[in-house]
């Protein structure tokens, strides 16, 4: 299910040109027009999408997740203020429902991802194999990546989400303060703490090339 | 900081391929029609969501407790710490009924009545006796007996030998 391509691309992720044309959808929609909330729905599911898939690695329960998240923004939409632009209170809805969603599954599973076995990490020829650009190097490519998001999945909720928003999605610090309602303090030092984290589980494969 | 995000920078360059992992093509083409469909179908079953909403409580607490399980002690903390009062307060020996027949002037009267040998009617049986059958009447258990008094001879225990 997962797809690389060669090549990341610059990200994309920024407001909306009109504001005042979403402000009407949302007005429209909140009066029940349910065309305006699909248009809506289109501008940002890519976002909210990868976001939740980026914290659960799980395309299945991102597909749920999203559209959970945009059913519940869609009930609650009454109360949406404009204090925030709908791009941020969107993300929080779906952010709040994919951390209750992890926490739930942690403890049904009552297992811990510390006690997998990350010992492929060590293993030279891997190492080798993704280092050195040799025919095989996407096929290593996609192994790295599924022990990209093991070592994700290892990070606490809230630092995950700090270093998706961050690292993957492009995210400022100001928008993910916004976001997780906190400072830009805690998020930098969160993000910090989850570097340091992730560079240490995965400090074989971030040899320069 | 900007040592930092040196330090980190294979890291970014790693993570940055999470970007590509998306969805198969066309996948999004009808993302939003099935949240939509999803919303009409709510829409029209409103009466299912009232019905399901009562319980919806219930189901919104456990899922507390199972989201923060310093939550569900506190509960237990107060629920016990309830349940300690409630018995350290029936066990106190001046929590009885003492004070309500202190401040009932009737059954003071009816208590009076007793102690001249008599029981009268008390006038809540007359308020809630609608039948004259005395299978179904609420009179008291005296009046079966067709006598108005009650013989009562007071009862003395000696613990002397003579």
């Amino acid at each position: 299910m997962t797809m690389l391509m060669a090549e990341p691309a610059e990200l994309t992720d920024q407001e909306p040109a009109v504001p005042t044309a979403e402000m009407d959808l949302v007005r429209r929609a909140q009066g029940g027009d349910l065309e305006a909330y699909d248009e809506l729905i289109k501008r940002y599911q890519e976002r909210i999408y990868a976001t939740i898939y980026h914290m659960t690695s799980n395309h299945e329960d991102a597909n749920d997740l999203a559209q959970d998240a945009f059913i519940k923004a869609f009930q609650a939409l009454k109360s949406f203020k404009g204090g925030s632009s709908f791009y941020t209170w969107l993300y929080r809805i779906a952010v709040n429902k994919t951390i209750n969603f992890l926490k739930q599954r942690k403890n049904r599973l009552h297992m811990s991802l510390n006690d997998l076995d990350f010992n492929a990490e060590n293993n030279p020829d891997l190492v080798a194999l993704i280092s050195d650009k040799t025919p095989r190097r996407e096929a290593g490519l996609k192994e790295l990546s599924e022990k990209l998001n093991e070592a994700l999945l290892k990070l606490s909720e809230q630092h995950r989400l700090v270093m998706v928003l961050h690292d993957v999605q492009g995210q400022s610090h100001e928008q993910i303060a916004e976001v997780m309602d906190c400072n830009i303090g805690t998020v930098r030092s969160r993000l910090f703490y989850a570097r340091q984290q992730m560079q240490a589980w995965l400090t074989d494969y971030l040899k320069p090339t | 900081m900007n040592e930092n995000e040196n330090n980190f920078e294979s890291l970014r360059r790693l993570l940055a391929h999470k970007r590509h992992e998306t969805p198969p093509p066309g996948y999004f083409n009808s993302f939003s029609g099935q949240i939509i469909a999803r919303i009409r179908a709510g829409e029209a079953s409103p009466a299912r969501n009232d019905s399901s909403s009562d319980i919806s409580w219930l189901l919104k607490l456990l899922q507390a407790f199972e989201l923060k399980p310093a939550f569900a002690g506190a509960f237990a903390s107060a629920l016990s710490l309830l349940l300690v009062l409630g018995i350290v307060y029936a066990e106190r020996p001046d929590s009885g009924p003492q004070p309500i027949l202190q401040t009932d002037g009737q059954s003071l009267g009816s208590i009076a009545a007793m102690s001249s040998g008599t029981i009268s009617q008390p006038p809540m049986a007359n308020d809630f006796t609608t039948s004259n059958s005395a299978a179904t009447s609420l009179q008291p258990v005296a009046s079966l007996f067709g006598s108005q008094n009650v013989f009562a001879q007071p009862v003395s225990f000696s613990t002397s030998g003579n």
